[in-house]
């Protein structure tokens, strides 16, 4: 009987050792599989983490600036006049189709990205990407828009123009490279940068120049600068002063040497007088490019010189009722242009212009305008006779448009 | 039209500058105020009319303010705190 129960009691406790050992076992097998779990669900969050909403934003937006214009010119030399006239239903000269793309990652990381399609095809306006660095700090790399006045950067959109067509003499500097920019407050003032590194421009048979695009064609790269100051602690004024040099000639080209140095100054003035707003911008910028030697287009033989010198400006003003209690009469904007173009005379492209738009626009929204704009330039040429120019020949040029501008 | 001259130029720039120091002294009468110190309601008034008019903060939904707070402060070259309180109150708004 005393040995049935020690057997008894043996076995029983190799039962429950077995069970213990079961259930450890069993207890062991889970922690594995919970840790596998945890560890594939802590990496799937991360994964969720990185592209949720709140993280990564990519979103459209745009704009369309479409109209018609008519243009009646008279060309005038030694007493004798020709007449042309033209028309554009889309207007020709300002029609654009352009979204933009923007991807955003954190506050950090930014991409844009905007092609545009108008009259001379389809092309890109900027792709950067921005890294927001430190504060008041932000690097960026890609096809920019060169901080050289404010006009390019921040004005040119049409549903921000004030009048339809551009100032003359304001051309598109947009060029691969790198930029570093920033705003700084100091006390009630505010100063900002603006610094590009590009590959530059290069200097045309002709004497104009040229972005050449994302090869460059010499060692030098352009630098393009601009320092803005705005003095009122309501940011009501804001004044800037740009530069641009580099060397703009080819390496396998006669006029190798050559530099272009290019300077602006521009002013920016929005002040709320109840019920009126008034905007008043301008810009004036001069470029220098060095002595070169270029050669005769109707005579090969023949090489010629000029003062490379070019002087453009404008000054805009614009008057809305923004503060009307009317809510028609405050969309309505009466809005003025006076600018100056001179190139360098004795050159191919010599000429003295003086141009006055004027403008009424209705405000839709405030991102959508109707305007009815009329401009009148007078240019004075001031082409070599040699190179077979007619100096002293009169341009007169007349349009008067009706355009719509949308930006969504 | 007659072509401007150098004379001109110069008056017109002249006019220029008194018109804007006219507005400086004008505007130096009321209390000037940090950037720090003021709401995202009056930087968003202040500073998008600089070159466009102040949009609707119904326009876009919050995360789109997000990017085009960083978009904008790319091209006016807003301070971070700027961006940061008119974007604020763009979402708020909304």
């Amino acid at each position: 009987m005393q040995t049935l129960n020690k057997l008894t009691k043996r076995i029983l406790a190799i039962c429950l050792f077995a069970l213990i050992a079961t259930v450890t076992k069993a207890q062991e097998t889970t922690t594995v599989v919970d840790s596998s779990l945890l560890n594939r669900v802590s990496t799937l969050e991360q994964q969720a983490s990185y592209i949720k909403p709140r993280e990564s934003h990519l979103m459209a937006v745009g704009l369309l600036t479409f109209g018609y214009v008519s243009n009646k010119t008279t060309v005038t030399y030694n007493g004798t006049s020709s007449v042309s006239k033209s028309n554009s239903l889309g207007d020709a000269d300002h029609f654009e189709f352009s979204p933009m793309f923007l991807w955003r990652h954190g506050k950090k990381f930014l991409m844009e990205f905007e092609p545009s399609f108008s009259a001379d095809g389809v092309g890109v306006n900027w792709a950067v990407a921005s890294y927001y660095a430190t504060p008041g700090l932000i690097l960026r790399g890609g096809y920019l828009v060169l901080p050289f006045g404010t006009y390019n950067k921040r004005l040119a959109a049409g549903w921000i123009n004030k009048l339809a067509s551009d100032p003359e003499g304001i051309a598109d500097a947009s060029d691969f490279g790198v930029e570093a920019e920033g705003g700084i407050q100091a006390g009630t003032t505010k100063w900002s940068y603006d610094f590009a590194l590009s590959n530059g421009m290069q200097l045309q048979p002709d004497g104009t120049t040229q972005f050449i695009g994302i090869t460059d064609n010499n060692k030098n790269k352009l630098f393009t600068g601009r320092i803005g100051f705005l003095p009122l602690a309501n940011s009501s004024i804001e004044v800037g002063a740009s530069l641009m040099t580099g060397n703009v000639g080819d390496a396998n080209l006669k006029i190798n040497s050559a530099t272009a140095t290019l300077w602006a100054l521009d002013l920016n003035v929005v002040e709320n007088i109840t019920p009126f707003q008034l905007n008043i911008k301008g810009q004036y910028s001069e470029a220098k490019v060095g002595n070169a030697t270029y050669t005769d287009p109707n005579d090969p033989t023949h090489d010629y010189t000029f003062d490379n010198h070019t002087k453009t400006g404008y000054i805009m003003a614009a008057l809305r009722p923004a503060f009307s209690q009317n809510d028609v009469v405050k969309n309505f904007e009466l809005a003025a242009r006076y600018g100056n173009y001179t190139t360098p005379a004795n050159s191919l492209w010599g000429t003295k212009d003086n141009s006055l738009a004027v403008g009424l626009n209705y405000w839709m929204n405030w991102r959508t305008v109707v305007r009815f704009s009329y401009e009148a330039i007078k240019g004075t040429s001031t082409v070599s006779q040699n190179l077979g120019g007619n100096p002293g020949e009169i341009t007169k040029s007349n349009s008067a448009y009706i355009q719509f501008c949308i930006e969504l | 039209m007659k072509p401007i001259n150098n004379k001109k130029l110069t008056i017109l720039s002249i006019l220029v500058v008194v018109v804007g120091s006219m507005m400086i002294l004008l505007n130096s009468c009321t209390a000037s105020q940090k950037i720090s110190m003021k709401s995202g309601a009056q930087l968003w008034a202040e500073n998008c009319q600089r070159c466009h008019n102040t949009p609707s903060p119904s326009t876009f939904s919050p995360e789109q303010w997000e990017t085009i707070g960083m978009h904008m402060q790319s091209r006016a070259l807003l301070t971070d705190t700027e961006r940061d309180k008119i974007v604020d109150f763009l979402k708020s708004a909304n």
